[in-house]
């Protein structure tokens, strides 16, 4: 929808104005809306704005609902060896050209889960958020910005919040490791986490 | 040139870019979707940053998480690779936008190309042939023998509003035209409520021969000679060869020199490719241009010792060509196999899987670009190119000789691949001759072709 109307052209009685003003909203909704909601739905970009004139039209897409927060091994990846910042040693490193270079899946605790970014951009944690703060599964924990739009990281489990794994306004890939998220842990330790 | 480009793509082409980046003295950036963490480039890559789940959709074609992964790892170039977002205009729009550059087309050049009826039309005006037709729509039945006439028999009835084959009929004579005209009407009619025709001269017995090309930012342009793609299943490209068999000199001087001439006068900028048909006599017709690197450049960069990807780079970076048609020399003969994870056998049903062994053939004049290696594990979400083999000779036969030596010494076990009829081809009187046309494998069927071929 178009967020500003030229004023003059809504107070001016004149019959001439007046068509123009219904030529330029029937082609506003009839081809410039679709064609642009078909390139907003074509690029899966978060916002599109076009200035025409004095007419501005400004599409904003929907937040999506929050994806990648599935359940990880607390030791799948650590922070500090997340491939974004990493350097291989070249020729690659032997592990990279194993069949099955992931550790056995038996480091699964029961009693802690990790909230992964569903996104690549730049994490904000939820500033009311502290550590021991009791949260449930789905409960918003943060976002990442990924290119002007919020995605949000939400809690994996019913829990209490751990050790945050990232920096406040830190890059981040999709699927990194975020924040621990303790289950079952009384409300008296102070649940830093591994 | 780039610091740091990243690399939004997977597979043998992101080796390829990766590797173009490394000679040039840029840092690379592979962003990959989780399918491929565990991939070559990744583990090749100065950098590689996950971008999403291994739909691609939210993952290699999804421009807001390529671009933020660029603007987080500080690249200031996106490469796109093939496919994906490679002829996106929007996205290259983008990615400028956010202070970074495309390497390809500008977004403007990309939109100039971007529709097939436009561009056949932008190129014919700058001196391309294109495939002959009728003026306009016919009006009646006098009007549609008078053009099938003036075109030549064979001639395609084609609805105006098409698609699907629908409406479509491929005649030989005024007669047939005649008897066809009203049922092409009413079929038209009925499947998009529009019955008017148009006629095409129809070309049975064609050869895909392409143009690579280079233009820089001040209208400097090279053609790199002609491929020829004619051997396709489906219209899937299987292998690619340069020279084109059987094409004159004076016909391939005639065909590259125009594709440039024509691109250059209408304003395309960096590495592409011009696609044509070629009939059993020579006479070609423009069909489309491929704004992006293809997957049989190696074929050309055999021929002329030139570095495509590198050149992508250059030009976009705003280099000038810095080389003249006369500094492009063709030496010998290159044939490029594609290996695919399919099944001929089985109607070539594509595969995935671990590779349980790999072996690249070598010698000399072989090249294998392929990011395989033992133990990988084939995501099955993409596209089934495991790699490419590329193979040159001072001629042909040597070309054709060092390719059956290269496929015969090639070990992929555990997935299922064509190398059985790359094989079939190498045996194939049609092929030897270099008589292919692009609905050989079709025509004869892959099946009979492969057992005619183990006969010999």
């Amino acid at each position: 929808m178009p967020d500003q109307v030229p004023a003059d052209a809504r107070r001016s009685p004149d019959d001439d104005e007046r068509a123009a003003d219904h030529a330029a909203i029937d082609r506003l909704t009839g081809e410039l809306l679709p064609a642009l909601i078909a390139k907003l739905g074509r690029t899966g970009l978060g916002e599109l704005e076009v200035r025409e004139g004095a007419w501005r039209v400004r599409l904003r897409r929907p937040a999506g609902p929050p994806v990648g927060t599935r359940e990880r091994r607390a030791s799948d990846r650590g922070g500090a060896e997340r491939s974004m910042d990493r350097v291989p040693e070249r020729p690659p490193r032997a592990q990279h050209l194993h069949p099955h270079p992931e550790p056995p899946a038996t480091a699964r605790s029961d009693s802690r889960s990790v909230a992964t970014s569903p996104a690549v951009g730049i994490y904000q944690p939820r500033k009311d958020l502290t550590i021991g703060s009791r949260v449930r599964a789905g409960d918003r924990l943060g976002a990442v910005d990924m290119l002007g739009v919020a995605q949000e990281v939400v809690a994996p489990i019913d829990g209490v919040v751990g050790t945050s794994l990232v920096e406040p306004g830190e890059a981040v890939e999709y699927g990194q490791e975020l924040i621990v998220v303790e289950f079952g842990v009384p409300m008296s330790t102070n649940g830093t986490g591994s | 040139m780039f610091k740091k480009v990243l690399i939004a793509n997977r597979g043998e082409i992101a080796l390829r870019v990766l590797r173009a980046c490394r000679a040039l003295g840029a840092e690379a950036v592979v962003a990959y979707s989780e399918a491929d963490r565990e991939s070559l480039p990744v583990g090749l890559a100065d950098e590689a940053i996950c971008i999403g789940p291994p739909d691609a959709q939210r993952s290699y074609l999804s421009a807001p998480a390529v671009i933020s992964a660029a603007l987080v790892t500080g690249c200031d170039a996106i490469h796109p690779g093939y496919g994906f977002l490679s002829e996106d205009e929007g996205f290259a729009e983008v990615v400028v936008a956010h202070g970074m550059t495309f390497i390809g087309p500008p977004a403007n050049v990309l939109e100039r190309f971007a529709s097939k009826a436009g561009t056949r039309q932008l190129l014919g005006a700058h001196g391309l042939p294109t495939i002959p037709g009728s003026e306009g729509m016919l009006r009646d039945d006098m009007h549609a023998l008078a053009e099938a006439e003036r075109i030549g028999y064979p001639v395609l009835v084609k609805p105006s509003a098409g698609g699907g084959g629908k409406g479509m009929r491929m005649v030989r004579t005024s007669r047939e035209l005649e008897s066809v005209l009203k049922v092409c009407r009413s079929e038209a009619k009925a499947a998009f409520g529009d019955d008017s025709l148009y006629l095409e001269k129809w070309l049975d017995e064609n050869r895909h021969v392409e143009v690579q090309i280079a233009v820089d930012r001040y209208g400097h342009g090279v053609h790199l000679g002609e491929r020829d793609c004619s051997v396709q299943r489906r219209h899937q490209k299987i292998l690619e060869e340069a020279p084109t068999p059987t094409l004159s000199d004076a016909v391939r001087a005639d065909l590259t020199e125009r594709a440039i001439r024509a691109v250059v006068a209408a304003g395309y900028e960096n590495v592409g490719t011009l696609e044509f048909l070629v009939d059993r006599t020579g006479n070609f017709y423009f069909i489309e241009i491929n704004c992006r690197i293809q997957v049989e450049h190696p074929v050309t960069e055999s021929l002329t010792g030139v570095d495509l990807v590198a050149m992508q780079l250059r030009i976009a970076a705003g280099e000038p060509l810095g080389i003249s048609q006369a500094d492009i020399r063709f030496s010998g003969h290159a044939i490029e196999f594609r290996i695919n994870a399919e099944d001929p056998a089985h109607d070539f049903r594509p595969g995935a899987g671990i590779v349980e062994r790999y072996h690249a053939p070598g010698g000399p004049g072989v090249r294998m670009d392929s990011h395989l290696f033992t133990g990988y594990e084939v995501p099955p979400y993409y596209d089934s190119l495991l790699g490419k083999l590329i193979v040159w000779g001072p001629d042909r036969e040597t070309a054709i000789a060092r390719g059956r030596v290269a496929l015969e010494e090639l070990v992929i076990d555990g997935i299922t691949t064509n190398v059985d009829i790359h094989q079939a081809l190498l045996a194939s009187e049609t092929f030897l001759e270099g008589r292919m046309t692009t609905n050989l494998l079709d025509r004869v069927g892959s099946a009979a072709f492969l057992a005619a071929a183990a006969r010999v």
